[in-house]
């Protein structure tokens, strides 16, 4: 039978390409149940909520639009892009942990963003996340993109694939907070998270060549929210 | 003259150029000049001090174009305290698609005990302008900095809006060698369009940054919040602050250029506890 000989050979060969297990780590890092502590940060949308300017899922999908494209969705995509390039090179893996701190727009903002890092390391223990660790002691705190970014890398997972599930995780993660904040029905949310998905695209190939020269924004009251959110007189979230 | 501009964008040839260095030390109590270096088209005047040393620089191009390329070098000894102001408005004018964005690159360099405070005026930006611009903070471990940076997008009264911008506005600051904050503004498309939207500016036209890096910062944020809350009543003006690692970091969404100039200045003056304006800013 040798016709049936290639046949073989080429199913083993999809079978090596496709491992299965950085898939399976990307899912679980990135599931909600994996517990970073997210659901406690509405990233200051719980101030534009309080203030009637986020009412419905139209204003809803511009606001996070906004953020993605123009705030810490497009600076965290280049934080996780070169936390991941830089997973084999210590130094530089130690300048984006550095400048990942220094672009937080407020006190909240760089809570979130290490809150989420430093729990993700933890949790993140089981697949032995020695490189990471040992960034985390020379840096002090990590910032939640360049943890991600940084075990991906290490770990085999597809630098494409991380960008785009950290959006996706970000933009749902401010859904979920909406939901329960305005609130929507679920079925809202779903349907904006599914109008951003052409944002989430977006975004992820616009930062694909992006250096940390590229890091900066627009979002202004996006900004403003969330310092206004730290003297917030009735809250539900940490930012 | 032919040949030349077969080679040369239109813009090439009027490109500006300087090259400002000032150097101030402490000396018998004084904050006194030791170094100047003045090159190309920019300048610096030194008025009669009020409070601090004060440093006014000119730009003699008469605003800035594509492709201009400028820097300044400012430092500040141990103990020495000064301020530096513009004496204008910069207008930053429309660039030629093919253009290298204007360049513009400031140091402040601050030593033990000292103040430094950077307090140009408003950078009006024009349609179609390109701007790349870093001012580099680096500071000592219990040295202080006051800083703003304003950006006005058009006229507002002579109903310019500016339609595309290329647009990158950096503050960096090192405090004992450590990056502590690296604030880029950064926009490459449709200006006004953006600054529509809900979560960028709501139809503003102009935004501003304030920087108070001091011992005392968390001391001052509440006081910089009510100066601010005051102005929002009236609905001109959105201003917030926020204070981390020893950084007080304010923002303004304004509605135009005369709302934000009084609301930068209720803020400074917060900061600088209710010192005088450099006087340039009142001509």
């Amino acid at each position: 039978m040798p016709a049936g000989i290639p046949m073989r050979m080429t199913t083993m060969t999809t079978i090596i390409t496709t491992d299965p297990a950085p898939l399976l780590r990307l899912l679980a890092w990135m599931s909600p149940a994996f517990p970073t502590g997210a659901y406690a940060y509405s990233h200051g949308l719980e101030w534009p909520v309080d203030r009637g300017e986020i009412t419905d899922g139209p204003s809803l999908q511009a606001w996070i639009g906004d953020i993605l494209r123009h705030g810490a969705g497009h600076n965290d995509a280049i934080l996780l892009r070169r936390a991941h390039r830089a997973a084999g090179d210590f130094d530089a893996l130690v300048a984006v942990a550095e400048m990942a701190l220094a672009v937080c727009a407020s006190a909240e903002r760089r809570a979130e963003t290490i809150g989420q890092g430093n729990a993700f390391l933890a949790a993140a223990s089981a697949w032995q996340p020695v490189g990471l660790r040992r960034l985390a002691d020379r840096v002090g705190d990590l910032a939640y993109p360049v943890a991600v970014g940084a075990l991906a890398g290490a770990q085999g997972i597809a630098e494409e694939a991380a960008c785009c599930a950290l959006l996706q995780g970000f933009a749902a993660n401010m859904i979920s907070a909406c939901v329960r904040l305005v609130p929507l029905g679920q079925s809202t949310g779903l349907a904006v998270l599914a109008a951003l998905e052409p944002v989430i695209v977006a975004v992820a190939a616009a930062t694909r060549t992006a250096t940390l020269a590229d890091l900066g924004g627009f979002g202004f009251r996006a900004d403003l929210a969330a310092m206004h959110h730290e003297t917030q007189y009735t809250r539900l979230f940490r930012s | 003259m032919n040949t030349m501009s077969a080679v040369a964008s239109r813009s090439e040839f009027q490109r500006a150029w300087g090259d400002l260095r000032v150097t101030l030390r402490l000396r018998d109590g004084r904050t006194v000049l030791e170094d100047l270096r003045q090159d190309g088209c920019l300048k610096a005047r030194f008025p009669r001090p009020v409070d601090l040393a004060e440093v006014t620089t000119l730009n003699t191009s008469g605003g800035v174009a594509g492709g201009d390329r400028l820097r300044m070098a400012f430092e500040v000894g141990a103990g020495a305290a000064a301020c530096f102001a513009s004496q204008a408005a910069e207008r930053f004018y429309r660039a030629l698609p093919e253009d290298a964005p204007a360049r513009l690159r400031s140091t402040v360099r601050v030593a033990a005990g000292g103040l430094a405070e950077w307090l140009p005026q408003e950078s009006i930006l024009f349609d179609r302008c390109a701007l790349d611009r870093v001012l580099e903070v680096d500071m000592a471990a219990d040295a202080r900095f006051i800083g703003v940076e304003s950006l006005v997008f058009g006229r507002a009264l002579m109903g310019e809006t500016v339609r595309a911008a290329r647009l990158a506005d950096t503050i960096r600051i090192r405090r004992d060698g450590r990056l502590l904050l690296h604030d880029a503004i950064r926009l490459d498309g449709d200006l006004a369009t953006a600054m529509a939207r809900p979560a960028i500016g709501a139809g503003a036209g102009a935004v501003a940054t304030l920087l108070y890096v001091a011992p005392d910062a968390p001391a001052r944020l509440d006081a910089l919040r009510a100066a601010w809350a005051a102005g929002a009543v009236e609905g001109a003006v959105e201003g917030g602050a926020s204070c981390w690692d020893g950084m007080l970091v304010g923002r303004l969404v304004a509605r135009d250029g005369a709302a934000l100039r009084a609301a930068v200045a209720s803020g400074l003056e917060c900061l600088r506890d209710g010192r005088a304006l450099p006087r340039v800013w009142m001509c």
